[in-house]
C-alpha cells in the first residue's frame, strides 16, 4: 500500500504534470511538492515574453483551490537538502524530513552568471518570476539593455525588449547565434533577423570588465569597444539545481533516467531540466531543458509510478516567439550533414530541413506553424528506419 | 454548419494556449479535449496558437481541412 505517496522536490512544470496525471488517473495516497519558491506552481515561457513585455498574463498552472480540492501538499519556500535513499526519506532545508514511497526529482536548473557580475543591482539572469518582473520595470523606452549570451533565451529577451522601445546590444562569445544547435546558415539568419530589428550583436567577444558601483554602467569587451548599460542580462544558459543530491551517488550533471524517468535508486524518478533521459536516436542520455520534454518525463514518471504503459510520443518539439514570428524546432539538427532551405528567409517564411543521408533528422519552422505536423511526420519516419 | 475539432494525441504537450484562446471549445489538464465549439475562425486562431501544432479543424459539410 502507498501510505507514504509521492513526493516531489521541486515545483515546476515536471511536477505539475506529474501531478495531474497521479491524480486525474484515481492514485490516491498523498502527493506533496517541494517549491523553492513561494509562488503556486508557474509556467515559465512567458517569463521572457509575454511578462517581460508587461502584459497582465496569469502564470500560475492552478489555482490554490486546486491543490486543495485535489489534496496535494504544496511546501512553498522549501528546499530539498539530502536524499536518503536507504530510508525513502527526502531532508529539506527546514530540518524536516519526507518519507516516500515515490520520489521525483524535479527541481530543474539554475542560470549560470558570471561572477563577475553579480555584484551589481541592475545585472540578473532570467528565470523566475521575481527576475521578470524586476527586468521588465527596467526595459523603459531608450533604456540601454546588455545581454551577454545570443541563446534562445537571449534572443527572445533582445525581441521583447526592442518591441518596447529598448536599446539592445547582445555580446557572445560564438561567432553567430545558435551555431552550435543549428549550424552557421541559420546562425547568420538569426544575426542578420536581430540586426535588422536594430538590435547590436557583438560577436566573437567577451567581457573584460563591468564598470560602476553598485550597479552596471558601463562594459568593456574583449575588442576594446565601451558598451554603456542600464540593464544586463546574463543568458549564458542553465546549470542542474542538483547540489543537494551530493550524497547519493547520482550524477549532478543531470540525474540519467529511462524513457519511464526511473533513475538507479529505487522509486526515485527525475524529470525536466534536472534530469538527463535515455535518448534512442542519439544513443546516449540527454538533458534538454526544453518545456515539452519536462512536460512529457512528467507525464511519463507519473505513468511509471501508476504501472500504465507509457503513451508513445512524437518527437517533442521546442518554440520560441521572436518579433511576432513563430519559431519551430524539432529533431536533432547535431545529426545532420546536410540542409535544405525551403521558402524566404527574408521574409522570414521558411522550412529548414536538416537530412542525414537523405533521411530527416531535425527541422526548424520560421512563420509557417501549419508546417509542424507535415515536419513531425518526417522526422518520426526517419528516426523509424 | 459544423465543424470538426480532432487533437493528435501524440502531439499535443498540454500547453494550453487552445484553452487561452477559446475555453468554450478546449480544456486542458495533463491533454486537451474537446468540450464545445465554436465559430470556425475562432477554431481556427486556437488551432494556430498551438505550439505543437497539433489540431486539425475540418468543415465537416464539405470535408476542407481548415488548419493546418
Amino acid at each position: 500500500m502507498d501510505s507514504d505517496g509521492v513526493v516531489i522536490a521541486g515545483g515546476g512544470l515536471a511536477a505539475q504534470r506529474c501531478t495531474e496525471r497521479l491524480r486525474r488517473h484515481g492514485y490516491d495516497a498523498p502527493i506533496r511538492i517541494v517549491c523553492g519558491e513561494t509562488h503556486l506552481p508557474y509556467d515559465r515561457p512567458p517569463l521572457s515574453k509575454e511578462l517581460l513585455a508587461g502584459e497582465d498574463r496569469r502564470l500560475a498552472f492552478r489555482d490554490e483551490g486546486w491543490y486543495a480540492d485535489n489534496s496535494v501538499e504544496l511546501l512553498l519556500g522549501e528546499h530539498a537538502a539530502r536524499l536518503a535513499a536507504s530510508d525513502r526519506t527526502l531532508f529539506l532545508e527546514s530540518g524536516d524530513a519526507l518519507r516516500y514511497d515515490h520520489l521525483l526529482i524535479a527541481t530543474g536548473a539554475a542560470p549560470r552568471m558570471l561572477p563577475a557580475a553579480v555584484r551589481f543591482s541592475n545585472s540578473l539572469a532570467l528565470r523566475t518570476v521575481a527576475d521578470a518582473r524586476r527586468l521588465s520595470g527596467m526595459l523603459t523606452p531608450g533604456a540601454r539593455l546588455v545581454i551577454v549570451g545570443a541563446g534562445f533565451i537571449g534572443l527572445e529577451v533582445a525581441a521583447t525588449a526592442r518591441a518596447l522601445g529598448v536599446d539592445v546590444t547582445i555580446v557572445e562569445l560564438e561567432e553567430l547565434p545558435l551555431r552550435g544547435i543549428l549550424g552557421g546558415e541559420l546562425g547568420r539568419w538569426f544575426a542578420g533577423m536581430h540586426g535588422d530589428e536594430g538590435v547590436s550583436l557583438a560577436l566573437s567577444t567577451g567581457v573584460d570588465e563591468f564598470r560602476g558601483n553598485g550597479s552596471v554602467e558601463e562594459l568593456v569587451l574583449s575588442d576594446g569597444r565601451v558598451v554603456p548599460c542600464d540593464a544586463l542580462v546574463v543568458a549564458i544558459g542553465v546549470a542542474p539545481e542538483l547540489a543537494w543530491l551530493e550524497e547519493s551517488g547520482l550524477d549532478l550533471s543531470g540525474v540519467p533516467v529511462d524513457h519511464a524517468g526511473r533513475t538507479s535508486l529505487p522509486g526515485v524518478y527525475a524529470a525536466g531540466d534536472a534530469a538527463r533521459p535515455w535518448d534512442p536516436a542519439l544513443g546516449e542520455h540527454v538533458r534538454s531543458e526544453h518545456w515539452e520534454a519536462a512536460a512529457a518525463q512528467g507525464g511519463a514518471v507519473a505513468d511509471a509510478i501508476l504501472g500504465i504503459a507509457p503513451v508513445p510520443r512524437g518527437s517533442s518539439s521546442f518554440w520560441s516567439d521572436q518579433y511576432g514570428i513563430r519559431i519551430q524546432y524539432l529533431g536533432h539538427a547535431g545529426l545532420a550533414d546536410s540542409l535544405a532551405i525551403d521558402g524566404d528567409p527574408a521574409s522570414r517564411d521558411f522550412t529548414a530541413l536538416f537530412t542525414q543521408r537523405g533521411t530527416p533528422v531535425a527541422a526548424l519552422l520560421v512563420g509557417r506553424p501549419r508546417a509542424l505536423p507535415e515536419m513531425r511526420r518526417l522526422i518520426a519516419k526517419g528516426s523509424e528506419q | 454548419m459544423s465543424y470538426r475539432v480532432e487533437i493528435d494525441e501524440a502531439a499535443c504537450a498540454a500547453h494550453g494556449d487552445c484553452e487561452h484562446v477559446a475555453p468554450e471549445v478546449f480544456r486542458v489538464d495533463d491533454i486537451a479535449v474537446v468540450i464545445g465549439t465554436a465559430p470556425p475562425d475562432r477554431l481556427v486562431k486556437a488551432a494556430a496558437a498551438c505550439p505543437s501544432a497539433a489540431i486539425t479543424v475540418i468543415d465537416d459539410d464539405s470535408g476542407e481541412q481548415l488548419y493546418p
